[in-house]
């Protein structure tokens, strides 16, 4: 019981740090970045070639950083800018690179899967009277609550967080005031690609495999964490990636052919129950 | 304007003409199966036009709809005795199940943004395919399975016929439908929902009739699609379908029905062409790359597509012509 819970609450980490990103995306650009998936599987790609390499997991969470900062830095600047303000094409083009993301995994990287374990001093797991704790898994969720903590304090403490947090409300406000919205969109963008990238090489080791089409079976998850946490809400994301991610543990336990079935219905009963988001203020 | 509307309809029936001489003139086996794809994703492609081109909504989950055609058909078919009936009856099970799926996620989403329309079916396609992954009694799943179609669809020349006339079909009728006072609500929705709202219309239930719609011509494309083949597996659910049909409509011209068309005869031969080319390059093998790469340069760069393209084309012109017999008039007045 304890040990799904502790498997629900990783996983629901992972995709928090997934989601995070996309909501911020979302709430500050009004771009929905079908592309983020892409972008996770390239951290979890690259953190695994940069462990193999350096034989350093740290290493490989750097790499897989730089990998995400530097593939948001240049999604942004070449592919979202130019059709920056058309919803349609917007959406059409993050998915055209989503395909080109995970095509080009499989050109570098090679089709089959790869396997991931984690570091010696993350392996293994304590033994708390009958309940047994896989210290990976306590490690990922110990990595969600520090990002989640130092995202949450930048936003409320810091100017930029405040200019961030005053963009998602208005940004024609913000930008009259005499701020460069579109650094703060770079700077986002890549933040949210990072923390995906992040996703990606912590999961590596988690699932033991990792595969090119990853990034999509993840995006989707997200998406149903974004729409229940409600767009553009930063704290709203986690609770509901905890959830999908609790759900997903014990569903899977029980009933493991229902798992995204399940998933599926909470994200319906949501939008029909309240459309903005179980935490939203705004449609 | 009016003269422009009448135009195309001619045209297409000109080639339907010489696509009905076609294959007496022509013994090629091969090119005849392959214009028959052509026929098929044409259907889909123009289905999903209805949605992207006229209504303004982009859905990821188009292929939940091919599928559903594509199981109901193979499904019934290995089941009953593969009779014209129960061929006609499993066509429209499909088309039904399509438009109860498709009215309900319309239901749940349409009054939202866009982007909950193309995050749900996206989502929903997914559980489809795992549903067929799972569901190994009724789809043995990924294997997927065989089955026998009645005697006139064995035969490929009439198969391409029927494929033909289906197209054709399919065309007037969407035509029509978007000629007709409904489809032009359609475009006013795409072009500005909230002052379409502000006139009276009820945009929610315009956009889940153009859904509905969608749905089940998709469905019937799905159907023609594995009678093709007589054989389904989960292939049918993928992604990449969905962006077969994403990439027509968009190269060859959004918001025109002619252009999914002329959209999905060129992606179908480049798809013939470059797995042909991939057993001698191995580079060529990854061709979705080079298909992901032109569909981002498309939406960029060419987002009206071929026919939209050629369309502005000769609009600039005749308001060139019109501005220059305006200058001399008045020149010589």
């Amino acid at each position: 019981m304890l040990n799904l819970m502790i498997n629900g609450l990783a996983t629901g980490m992972l995709i928090f740090l997934l989601a995070a990103g996309l909501t911020l995306i979302f709430g500050l650009m009004d771009v929905l970045n079908f592309a983020h998936g892409g972008l996770f599987a390239w951290g979890a790609y690259s953190g695994v070639w940069v462990y193999g390499m350096t034989g350093s997991f740290v290493m490989a969470i750097v790499g897989a950083l730089l990998t995400g900062i530097i593939l948001g830095y240049v999604t942004e600047r070449f592919i979202i800018q130019p059709v920056y303000g058309n919803h349609v094409q917007q959406i059409l083009i993050t998915l055209g690179l989503m395909l080109v993301l995970s095509e080009m995994l499989k050109v570098v990287f090679g089709p089959n899967q790869i396997v991931a374990s984690p570091p010696d001093y993350l392996s293994g797991s304590w033994q708390l009277g009958d309940v047994v704790i896989i210290k990976y898994r306590a490690f990922i969720i110990l990595i969600g609550v520090l990002v989640f903590a130092l995202v949450h304090y930048v936003l409320k403490n810091t100017k930029i967080g405040l200019t961030v947090r005053a963009g998602v409300m208005n940004k024609e406000m913000v930008q009259a005031l005499g701020i460069n919205i579109k650094k703060v969109f770079m700077l986002v963008f890549m933040i949210g690609s990072a923390m995906a990238a992040l996703g990606g090489v912590l999961l590596a080791p988690y699932s033991g495999v990792i595969y090119a089409e990853m990034g999509m079976d993840f995006a989707i998850l997200a998406f149903i964490v974004v729409v229940i946490g409600g767009m553009g809400n930063f704290v709203g994301s986690l609770f509901a990636a905890m959830l999908i991610g609790l759900s997903g543990a014990f569903m899977t336990y029980y009933v493991p052919d229902l798992s995204l079935a399940v998933n599926m219905l909470l994200m319906a009963v949501v939008l029909v129950v309240k459309p903005q988001g179980l935490f939203g203020a705004k449609g | 304007m009016l003269r422009q509307l009448n135009k195309s309809p001619v045209w297409i029936l000109v080639c339907s003409a010489v696509l009905i001489v076609f294959p007496f003139v022509n013994d090629s086996r091969s090119l005849m199966i392959l214009l028959t794809q052509i026929f098929i994703l044409a259907i889909f492609a123009m289905s999903y036009d209805l949605l992207l081109g006229y209504t303004g909504i982009v859905s990821f989950g188009h292929a939940m709809f091919f599928g559903i055609g594509a199981y109901s058909t193979g499904v019934l078919l290995s089941r009953f005795e593969p009779t014209m009936l129960s061929l006609l009856i499993s066509i429209a099970v499909g088309m039904l199940i399509a438009s109860i799926v498709s009215y309900l996620v319309g239901l749940l989403t349409l009054r939202l943004s866009n982007h909950f329309y193309a995050m749900l079916t996206l989502a929903l396609a997914g559980l489809f395919l795992v549903v067929a992954e799972k569901w190994r009694s009724l789809t043995l799943g990924n294997d997927g399975f065989t089955f026998r179609v009645p005697d006139i669809m064995r035969d490929r020349l009439s198969f391409y016929m029927i494929c033909l006339i289906l197209m054709v079909a399919v065309f007037f009728i969407l035509l029509r439908l978007t000629n007709s006072p409904m489809g032009k609500v359609l475009v006013a929705v795409r072009e500005n929902e909230a002052r379409t709202q502000s006139l009276g219309f009820h945009t929610i239930h315009y956009k889940l009739i153009s859904s509905v719609v969608a749905g089940m011509i998709a469905s019937l494309s799905g159907s023609l699609y594995v009678l093709s083949l007589r054989f389904v597996n989960t292939s049918v659910f993928a992604l990449d379908v969905t962006l077969d049909a994403l990439l027509m409509t968009i190269l060859g011209g959004v918001g025109t029905l002619i252009g999914p068309i002329i959209g999905a005869a060129i992606i179908e031969v480049s798809h013939h062409w470059l797995s042909e080319l991939g057993k001698s390059y191995a580079i060529f093998e990854r061709w979705i790359i080079f298909f992901g790469i032109l569909y981002i340069l498309a939406v960029m760069f060419f987002p009206k597509g071929i026919v939209g393209s050629l369309k502005e084309m000769r609009w600039k012109k005749r308001k060139t012509k019109v501005k220059t017999e305006n200058k001399n008039k008045r020149m010589a007045g």
